[in-house]
């Protein structure tokens, strides 16, 4: 059943979505192209280009892999498993948050993931630097748009916007 | 409804991140629902739990004004217009109606994703420095073992997480004991 494994696939990184869900998709991208190859490489970094891009969180994402996976109910279902099991977790976290509102836990818990989610937005690097190709110029936008989010304050749309029109010019 | 209309004009206009400053405006400014202090607290455990930042935000925010209820309301909102809106680019983007162009763009978006995420990398290690050399090679682990050996994310977070969370109430006790003495 390919919903099942969507549901899987999406609620488990729902779950383990810390960092604001920046660690997952090294996971996302493993099991969504390799194991079940719902989307291609190329098409796995576009969706998590997409999912910068449009409005929403970029976990977002899920939905155009969900499609790719099974249809329109797909989608749904991927943006379901991404979102509802996180959000029950934070329902619960917000009903006690008085009760661990002082608890000395929450900052080390903070602290000591903190290099992990790092870490792991790394290893989004390493998983789909793939997707992007080897060509001179893909390589070229990717410096620039690096460079660029570094060294200005554009917004994040914009820039994927820059490099879009890079797309246009270079990639064609 | 009021939660519903804040949070599905937040998520419309909010973009990988730049969501924050609206949600604060439009909450604790425009609404009262919570102060500024409790907007922090607010904002840290959105970050600490797992979870787009956004949508556990609204979940806090919508309980805290109208019980489970809200939570519910205030997540459809803030889910449901952004899921809309990729549903319909995903529709056209497997329509397969060649365009080149099109095709390049996209191309061109997802190396530009990959710079942002470089760049994100880049910033979010040098600001770890705090962490000192233990915290740093924690994150050089992490990076290694998921990204070129594959590691799965759940033991990942179990080893590299527990260690990060061990090291910070090694730090915690260490630091109250010093406190102590003086």
């Amino acid at each position: 059943m390919k919903e099942l494994q969507i549901v899987r696939v999406f609620a488990v990184l729902s779950v383990l979505g810390f960092g604001g869900g920046k660690g997952i998709f090294p996971q996302m991208h493993a099991q969504t192209v390799d194991s079940f190859h719902w989307v291609s490489a190329a098409q796995f970094t576009q969706f998590y280009a997409l999912g910068k891009l449009l409005p929403g969180p970029t976990t977002i994402a899920a939905v155009p892999i969900g499609y790719a996976a099974a249809g329109a109910p797909g989608a749904a279902i991927a943006a379901a498993a991404m979102f509802v099991p996180a959000a029950l977790l934070m329902l619960g976290a917000s009903v006690l948050w008085r009760r661990f509102h002082d608890s000395p836990w929450r900052e080390r818990i903070a602290l000591g993931l903190a290099p992990v989610v790092v870490g792991l937005t790394w290893a989004s690097v390493l998983a789909f630097g793939k997707g992007v190709g080897s060509g001179p110029a893909s390589i070229a936008i990717v410096t620039v748009v690096t460079a660029l989010a570094l060294r200005t304050k554009l917004d994040t749309p914009v820039l994927v916007g820059l490099a879009a029109l890079g797309g246009v010019a270079f990639l064609r | 409804m009021d939660v519903a209309r804040t949070f599905g004009t937040i998520a419309i206009v909010s973009f990988g991140g730049g969501q924050k400053a609206a949600i604060r405006r439009a909450v604790v400014e425009r609404r009262a629902w919570l102060d500024e202090d409790d907007f922090i607290e607010a904002l840290a455990l959105a970050e600490l739990m797992p979870g787009a930042n956004l949508v556990n935000l609204a979940v806090f925010i919508g309980h805290r004004v109208r019980g489970a209820r809200g939570a519910l309301v205030a997540m459809l909102a803030v889910c449901l217009p952004p899921f809309a809106i990729a549903l319909g680019v995903a529709v056209a983007y497997f329509a397969r109606i060649d365009v080149p162009l099109v095709g390049a763009a996209l191309r061109g978006c997802a190396a530009g994703a990959v710079g942002l995420t470089i760049a994100n990398a880049i910033e979010l290690t040098v600001e770890r420095r705090r962490d000192g050399l233990l915290g740093l090679a924690l994150l050089a682990a992490t990076a290694v073992a998921v990204g070129a050996l594959k590691l799965a994310l759940l033991p990942a977070l179990a080893i590299f997480g527990g260690l990060g969370i061990w090291l910070a109430t090694v730090r915690a006790r260490r630091t109250e004991s010093r406190a102590d003495a003086a």
